[in-house]
């Protein structure tokens, strides 16, 4: 083992980790908002890739440049999955989580159903884009330029999240719902209305996440699965609720993976993640930054 | 209405009446449980699957002037013309799953014999339920070479195993060596299920016997998120050739993998799977120029046997794809069971089996190159031969064996 192949091991770690935790902080974000495990968010991955492709695959636009309007299209379906399923499920009497779990993963067996149907499940990737296939190379160490950027864009957008909530009029709203969805309606606040746009900024947020993943990720009906898994992970490492701790575990979960294979074969690498997350949650089950 | 026991009685003796007629409508028609991967990750191998299950069974039910059995009778004219009818299972790569769709074509859609399955890993459990019941089963793609070495008595496998298409590949390393071409070491690239397992297992035996030097064996986990720790590794390790056993997404992620992080190997030599599929090609084909995968079919051979083009056109028409390693071995897997109910006379599981091992099938009476269709003892038939094809231009060429080569290899790669 070279001081290269651990330094190598080390940045790949990171920038993929930093795409974990732009994936799972939409996941974090629903929660902390509602207390609501949004079991179709590897779906939502998975149609904001196919947005991506087919924006590329129709119309010749970069991933790069596509990536706004795929958000901006993920805004709209989360928003419209909250008004048209979730509202509904939170509102169900009798065994209220059951309802919610199975009406989220309801949603996902549906999305994926749709998908094959309409997409068939062939294997389908952006062959080339700007940035498809290009590395930089620094001193050995190779940075792949899409996931970089990946890693950049993932960065932006939680220093964004992070104003958002803390410093607009909007965000203040979400906090106070957070707080207490009931206090809040005396103010004059439609919860609704801010549980909808909380939808609508956590399916974004994987919206952007699909948008840069299909630049160098396959996509298929059942690709959002395996990141799904690790985003829960993720936000249960970070703790459950906390944006900041959704990116931080992000980045614990990308390192830990990249440099297990360094000890361990590959077949093994998930242990890792899975390790360090089962002694997180004996010593701190709420997780390394959560607050519930 | 309340039931009593006389309308109970009046259900049962009208149950009696019609079983007779349903038993004699049974003869008209076969009923064949073929068990594919139709939704999840590899559910477009079952979609082209099905497609050659029903190009095949359109030939058989049809008239067609092809020199293959069944194909210029319509039906089997062992059982009065009887029709086949395909019934589709979908294990979605679960073993498990695979288990109980065996179980349920066999009890509640009373197949008379099974066909899979794709991943070796299903073709385990839904065998041992076909032994069990007494059904057939037969391998049309299955490759793991333990699978028939389990003391099966109703397990068939008419397509060469790993072990044989290892060796194709080995053999074409010596031919190599001996023109005088640098090959030494190899690094192994493998998915962890028995797949990949078996595979590098063959690899890493026959290289131990002919001294080749293996300088990396990698069993990575199927559908990972990321390979980049494991593309690094095979870097490091940069051996005269890779040796990739990968299903297509975990294919294309390799191939991408690699190209970011600076890998270009001097070759690639593929145990098939991903790297035979029409999907790594459109996703990652222009870094792929001059990749050598084993298979045991190749479009070449219309040349020589214009029906195998024909068949292929008629495939095409369904599934907008030319035959491939797969499709090819799917439609032959149903001729070959069609052949021997036809020859058993009989839907009983006992017949077909003992049909199945009377089997002997010359190989240009089949869309392959192989020399003919005979199962040993261990319902292995080891006259398929495996050929080696090479991407070069955008579509295969046959470059090995040398009988049934058109191309010479171009090696390195591009």
């Amino acid at each position: 083992m070279t001081a290269e192949t651990i330094i190598q091991s080390l940045a790949s770690g990171l920038l993929m980790g930093l795409l974990y935790g732009l994936i799972a902080v939409g996941l974090a974000l629903i929660f902390g908002l509602m207390d609501v495990v949004n079991f179709a968010h590897g779906e939502f991955l998975m149609i904001a890739m196919y947005a991506s492709f087919f924006l590329f695959a129709y119309f010749a636009l970069d991933p790069l440049l596509s990536a706004p309007l795929v958000a901006a299209a993920l805004f709209v379906f989360g928003a419209v999955v909250y008004l048209l399923v979730v509202r509904f499920a939170v509102r169900a009497k009798a065994n209220t989580g059951m309802v919610q779990i199975f009406s989220t993963f309801g949603l996902a067996v549906l999305m994926r159903g749709v998908a094959q149907y309409f997409f068939t499940p062939d294997y389908r990737s952006i062959p080339h884009s700007w940035l498809g296939g290009k590395t930089i190379s620094i001193g050995g160490i190779y940075l792949p330029q899409p996931q970089l950027v990946g890693a950049l864009i993932a960065i932006a957008a939680f220093a964004g999240l992070y104003f958002f909530i803390h410093r607009t009029d909007f965000g203040r709203a979400l906090e106070a719902t957070r707080e207490d969805a009931g206090a809040v309606a005396l103010v004059g606040i439609d919860k609704n209305k801010v549980f909808a746009l909380g939808w609508g900024l956590g399916a974004a947020l994987v919206g952007l996440a699909g948008a840069v993943m299909s630049i160098f990720f396959y996509v298929f009906p059942d690709v959002g699965a395996s990141f799904a898994t690790i985003a829960y992970v993720t936000v249960a490492l970070g703790g459950f609720g906390s944006v900041f701790g959704a990116f931080a575990g992000g980045i614990v979960v990308g390192l830990v993976e990249a440099t297990t294979t360094l000890i361990l074969p590959p077949s093994l690498k998930t242990v890792g993640i899975y390790g360090v997350y089962l002694l997180v949650v004996f010593i701190r089950p709420r997780g390394l930054f959560g607050s519930i | 209405m309340t039931i009593t026991r006389r309308h109970v009685l009046l259900g049962a003796t009208a149950a009696a009446a019609l079983g007779p007629i349903a038993a004699r409508a049974q003869t008209s028609e076969v009923k064949i449980g073929v068990i594919y991967p139709f939704s999840g990750a590899s559910a477009q191998i079952g979609v082209d699957a099905q497609r050659a299950f029903e190009t095949a069974a359109e030939i058989i039910n049809g008239k067609y002037d092809f020199d293959l059995p069944l194909a210029r009778t319509e039906g089997l004219p062992g059982l009065g013309g009887a029709k086949i009818k395909l019934v589709f299972a979908d294990h979605q790569a679960d073993p498990q799953k695979g288990r109980a769709e065996a179980e349920r074509l066999i009890t509640q859609e009373k197949v008379v014999a099974v066909i899979g399955s794709y991943q070796s890993a299903v073709a385990v459990t839904a065998s041992q339920i076909c032994e069990r019941y007494q059904i057939p089963y037969l391998s049309a793609d299955n490759s793991s070479p333990s699978l028939h070495r389990r003391g099966l008595k109703y397990y068939f496998r008419a397509a060469p195993h790993d072990e044989m298409f290892s060796q194709a590949m080995f053999d074409f390393f010596d031919a190599l060596k001996k023109k005088g071409t640098k090959i030494e070491t190899l690094a192994l690239f493998h998915e962890d299920t028995i797949f990949g397992t078996d595979s590098s297992n063959a690899q890493l035996k026959l290289a131990n016997e002919r001294g080749y030097k293996i300088v990396a064996d990698i069993k990575y986990r199927a559908n990972s998120p990321s390979l980049s720790a494991e593309v690094q590794q095979l870097k490091a390790a940069n051996a005269d050739v890779l040796m990739p056993s990968s299903y297509t997404t975990d294919g294309i992620l390799l191939v991408k993998t690699m190209a970011e992080l600076g890998y270009k190997p001097n070759a690639i030599v593929a145990q098939d799977a991903g790297f035979s599929e029409k999907a790594l090609y459109d996703a990652v084909g222009d870094k792929l120029e001059g990749v050598i995968s084993r298979g045991s079919f190749s479009l070449d051979l219309a040349a020589k046997r214009p029906m195998v083009g024909k068949i292929n056109d008629m495939f095409k028409a369904k599934s907008g794809k030319d035959f491939n390693d797969y499709s090819s071995r799917q439609f032959m897997g149903l001729i070959v069971m069609a052949d021997a109910i036809n020859r058993a006379k009989s839907t009983d599981g006992e017949k077909i089996r003992d049909a199945l091992a009377a089997t002997d099938m010359p190989g240009d009476q089949t869309i392959m190159p192989w020399k003919r269709v005979k199962f040993d003892e261990s319902g292995q038939n080891n006259d398929a031969d495996p050929v080696l094809l090479q991407y070069v231009g955008g579509k295969f060429v046959t470059i090995f064996p040398t009988q049934a080569a058109v191309a010479e290899a171009s090696w390195p790669m591009k």
